[in-house]
């Protein structure tokens, strides 16, 4: 997304309006894979909070290379790494899987859906979700996530094999063959609600 | 219940909504502000409007001072000056009793008064502003009626003026190294400048000796 460029330096300069612009215009994106990375909201918002004091700290060192979104989406991810490690949620052991709880009826598909696959990502390991988070929902390649994570590319191809095999485990249920079938089923004729 | 397994495409498809759901914000935009106003990174909008306006200020009061004082060296050697104001500055040098001020205005407006107390910041920087004119003006015609009762070759008497203001410079830009935004010391800083561009504009026009 292109930047206004006198919002960038008026924002160097310390101008709110400028600022809050964009805020506006790239939080809800820069938000969304802190609290994918995070899984928990309160944390994801303390991190959040770190990660745009950092983005405007860093505005001076923008040179315009990269689109601001993509330049301010990689302080996010090391920002909000950088704090997992911290709190050594990276390496916390993967949490049982089978300890699946009853979903309840939602709203709607969407938001059914929705939930469902915020609560199946954080039943992933800390290490899992991050490399499922950044490689399926973010877009970075094996290489990049092995650099950011400090694990090699096989390592993260081996745990996304992994969070992939336990997302299609957990998030069954949005597959099953009564009427309130959430999802479409190849060939089953379904329309899927997503 | 036939529960196993998504297929590795109905995965994606949750996924691909996943990454189109619009999510909010997870914070409000004052509490990301306050953090971002605390660190002074958000600099407040009077703060811009002021220092936007001192250097507005700055450039005039250089300006002034620097005509001013090109005035006071052609008015003292006798060349004629091509500003107005200068004229005046010049005609009340050479003959006291006919002095008109070179801005009515501010002269009519300056009350002088050691005991003034004012309301507002307003109304404090605009009695700074007429007191700096009052000065230069002052200045202006004490540098003209000094240099009547001064020789012409008095070579002795402008290096002491020049060298004395060199200090007063140097002193005033240390200060303003420390408090760059002070009024007060900008206008010290600049009204020696002023003094100074005089003095060499003297000097160097008629052609002293010695300097």
């Amino acid at each position: 997304m292109p930047i206004d460029q006198l919002d960038l330096k008026r924002a160097i300069n310390g101008d709110e309006r400028a600022m809050q612009r964009l805020w506006s215009q790239h939080a809800p994106h820069i938000d969304a894979v802190v609290r994918r990375l995070c899984g928990d909201p309160e944390l994801a918002a303390d991190i959040s909070q770190e990660v745009w004091m950092q983005i405007f700290r860093a505005l001076p060192s923008y040179r315009g290379d990269s689109q601001f979104g993509t330049w301010a989406h990689r302080i996010a991810v090391n920002r909000t790494l950088n704090a997992l490690r911290k709190i050594r949620r990276i390496a916390k052991l993967e949490t049982d899987i089978e300890d699946d709880s009853a979903m309840t009826e939602m709203d709607s598909d969407r938001t059914f859906i929705a939930e469902s696959i915020e609560q199946a990502m954080n039943k992933l390991s800390p290490g899992a979700r991050a490399v499922f988070v950044l490689h399926d929902v973010e877009g970075y390649t094996h290489g990049e996530i092995g650099e950011e994570l400090g694990i090699t590319p096989g390592g993260s191809k081996s745990q996304l094999f992994k969070a992939r095999a336990r997302l299609r485990t957990m998030l069954a249920h949005l597959v099953d063959d009564s009427p309130t079938t959430k999802i479409g089923r190849k060939g089953n004729g379904h329309v899927a609600s997503v | 219940m036939g529960m196993s397994h998504l297929s590795e495409e109905q995965l994606d498809q949750v996924i691909a909504a996943e990454k189109a759901r619009p999510q909010e914000p997870l914070n409000e935009w004052r509490t990301i502000a306050a953090r971002a106003r605390e660190e002074g990174l958000i600099q407040d909008s009077r703060e811009w409007r002021g220092s936007l306006g001192q250097q507005w200020l700055q450039a005039a009061a250089a300006v002034l001072l620097l005509v001013g004082g090109i005035a006071i060296g052609r008015s003292t050697i006798g060349l004629p000056t091509t500003v107005t104001s200068q004229s005046a500055a010049v005609a009340t040098a050479a003959n006291p009793s006919t002095a008109v001020p070179a801005n009515n205005n501010a002269t009519t407006d300056f009350v002088p008064s050691s005991s003034a107390s004012f309301a507002s910041v307003d109304q404090a920087s605009a009695a700074l502003d007429r007191a700096v004119q009052e000065y230069t003006r002052a200045s202006q015609y004490l540098a003209a009626s000094n240099l009547a009762d001064q020789t012409r070759d008095s070579a002795a008497f402008y290096r002491a003026r020049a060298e004395a203001l060199d200090q007063i410079a140097d002193a005033a830009r240390s200060a303003l190294a420390t408090a760059p935004h002070d009024p007060v010391l900008n206008q010290y800083f600049l009204a020696t400048m002023g003094a100074r561009a005089a003095t060499r504009q003297v000097v160097s026009t008629a052609g002293l000796r010695g300097f």
